[in-house]
């Protein structure tokens, strides 16, 4: 039983990460109505700049907002020289394109790191026994630092006015202009945004885990998942999908095996998109 | 020098028949599929285990079609009811699991170990004239793609996938049913990408599933886009350059040693990546398409 529960907890942790970073794919897509496929190496992107700040500075903190940082800028920039030329073609040319840009992130970092696995050199701390279970300070800090970032994002789309017009762009582009937003403000603040929150997705899943230039990539398929679980443009359908299925792939794992992780989290994206499209907590688009 | 020109030839000839079959299902049909190196990978490892048991490749053959054509099935299934990009991160996920189970299974795929002693294709012939026997059956395999193509493009079945791509809606309310022909169009193409497998399987000699990773179907994509998406020169010129491209890298490292095999990989990645980042931006119709249109 409490085998069962630490393996729940584990999920808890790896789930609040495919959130995090399922958030960060559903931000764009309420807006540029695109599956972003760079948003896997935008995690990995965040993970290398903080195992550089990390290294330089020795403080995990510090590092993570390197990784922020460079999450956000690499967003923007995508934005800036890919995403915004594109605005107004069909959604596959910004999805091939997205494609193409993870695949450029990638390569940077393939040149500039080599493609062998790297470490956050923390300290190894002992596990917390409370009753029966083992939990590792470390996984409940990502817990908490991944909850904060949340708390964080909503309170940016939601007691704001930037993040009002965030909101009013995602729900009717028209309407919002004609109401006098600036759109092309809004999609700047948004792509920073996604970036930095996917970033700190993978700076999460760097300390839990390794980082490696594919880390990111590997983890598009969980991630779409959840974000389409949760009812795509849904922030919080995002994070509480995202959450269900890093516990449901835990708790799996000791009946299916570890390989086929990602299996279940394709089954689990095939299945909604076949039964209910529009996620939990999706609304039905609207004609446009 | 021959033996070289051949091999190159040869792998080329493979990446054409993969770029026909994608060329017709998005170019054509507009169905976007990014798992297209599944089938490939169906057909490759169908062949591989069937012919190391000693089965005639005359039987493998039509039967690696046949798998890759069954695995296309539920996924044409699925591509009635998704949107296209939807479906396009469903295909490429569909691939990764065909990968994942290749490399789990090991009782039937050896695993990451992968599956050697492929037996050669004329294993009668030797070295160069059997290359050039296998390099003939890919220019039969390829011509006949094309015929096919062609005759396909003139059909009324070519007319209404091309409809299907224009307007999807409006062959709907037209009273007829895209569905049955999405998923023939997938299953086609698969076909095409499992025969392709199989012939590079007999012709490498080796497979594992480290060679069907993602980055190949991008590369058929890369080469469609470049070459003209819809167009059957299309596919030629985009695997010509594909080839240009991927024994070119080779031919730098050979003048620049310093480059590590690693970083060169890395290179090829982000050049892929570019290609497909500048042809969507600045010339979608690619390098055959309409000049005159944008």
């Amino acid at each position: 039983m409490s085998g069962f529960l630490e393996l729940a907890i584990s999920g808890l942790m790896s789930g609040l990460v495919i959130g995090l970073a399922a958030l960060a794919l559903t931000l764009v897509f309420g807006v540029a109505r695109f599956a972003n496929a760079a948003t896997g190496d935008f995690m990995t992107c965040g993970a290398y700049a903080a195992l550089a700040g990390f290294t330089a500075t020795g403080s995990i903190v510090l590092g993570g907002l390197v990784g922020l940082a460079a999450g956000a800028l690499v967003g923007v920039l995508s934005y800036l020289l890919v995403f915004r030329v594109l605005e107004g073609r069909p959604s596959v040319s910004a999805l091939l394109a997205s494609i193409g840009v993870g695949f450029v992130i990638r390569a940077v970092l393939g040149l500039i790191y080599g493609h062998g696995q790297q470490v956050f050199q923390l300290p190894l701390v002992r596990p917390w026994r409370v009753y029966d279970l083992r939990i590792q300070p470390n996984d409940l800090k990502i817990g908490i630092a991944a909850l904060a970032t949340l708390a964080v994002v909503f309170l940016i789309l939601h007691a704001t006015p930037m993040g009002r017009r965030m909101r009013a762009v995602a729900d009717d582009p028209m309407l919002a202009r004609v109401s006098g937003i600036a759109p092309r403000k809004v999609m700047l603040g948004l792509w920073a945004m996604g970036g930095a929150v996917a970033a700190l997705a993978g700076v999460l899943l760097g300390i839990k885990t390794v980082v490696s230039p594919e880390m990111g990539w590997e983890m598009l398929i969980p991630v779409f998942a959840a974000a389409v679980l949760g009812g795509i443009g849904h922030p919080v359908g995002a994070v509480v999908a995202g959450v269900l299925l890093g516990v449901l792939q835990e708790i799996a794992t000791p009946y299916v095996g570890f390989t086929y992780k990602l299996a279940l989290a394709f089954v689990v994206l095939l299945i909604v998109l076949l039964v209910r499209p529009k996620g939990l907590f999706g609304r039905v688009e609207g004609v446009r | 020098m021959d033996a070289y020109l051949i091999a190159i030839a040869i792998i080329g000839a493979i990446y054409v028949l993969l770029a026909l079959g994608l060329n017709l299902q998005y170019g054509l049909t507009g169905i976007v599929n990014f798992g297209h190196v599944g089938f490939f990978c169906v057909g490759a490892y169908t062949t591989a285990i069937l012919s190391t048991h000693s089965l005639s490749m005359l039987i493998t053959f039509p039967l690696a079609a046949l798998f890759a054509m069954l695995a296309a099935w539920p996924l044409g299934l699925a591509s009635i009811r998704l949107r296209e990009d939807y479906f396009a991160i469903v295909s490429l996920g569909f691939s990764e699991v065909v990968r994942l189970v290749v490399t789990s299974e090991r009782w039937l795929t050896q695993g990451v170990q992968g599956i050697p002693g492929i037996p050669k294709m004329f294993g009668m012939l030797s070295g160069t004239t059997q290359a050039l026997a296998v390099l003939g059956l890919l220019v039969l395999l390829n011509l006949l793609a094309v015929a096919a193509m062609v005759r396909i493009v003139r059909s009324p079945f070519g007319r209404m996938i091309e409809a299907i791509r224009d307007n999807e809606e409006a062959v709907k309310a037209l009273g007829k049913d895209p569905a049955g022909f999405k998923i023939q169009v997938l299953v086609l193409g698969a076909g095409l990408a499992g025969i392709a497998g199989a012939i590079y399987a007999h012709y490498i000699g080796y497979i594992s599933p480290d060679q069907f990773v993602p980055l190949m179907t991008f590369q058929v994509w890369m080469a469609i886009i470049m070459g003209g998406v819809g167009r059957i020169s299309g596919a030629l010129v985009g695997a010509l350059l594909l080839m240009v491209f991927l024994e070119g890298s080779r031919f730098l490292r050979d003048l620049m040693p310093f480059i590590s095999e690693v970083a060169m990989a890395s290179v090829r990645l982000g050049v892929v990546g570019l290609a497909l980042v500048l042809f969507t931006m600045y010339r979608p119709q690619g390098l055959m398409g309409d000049f005159t249109r944008k």
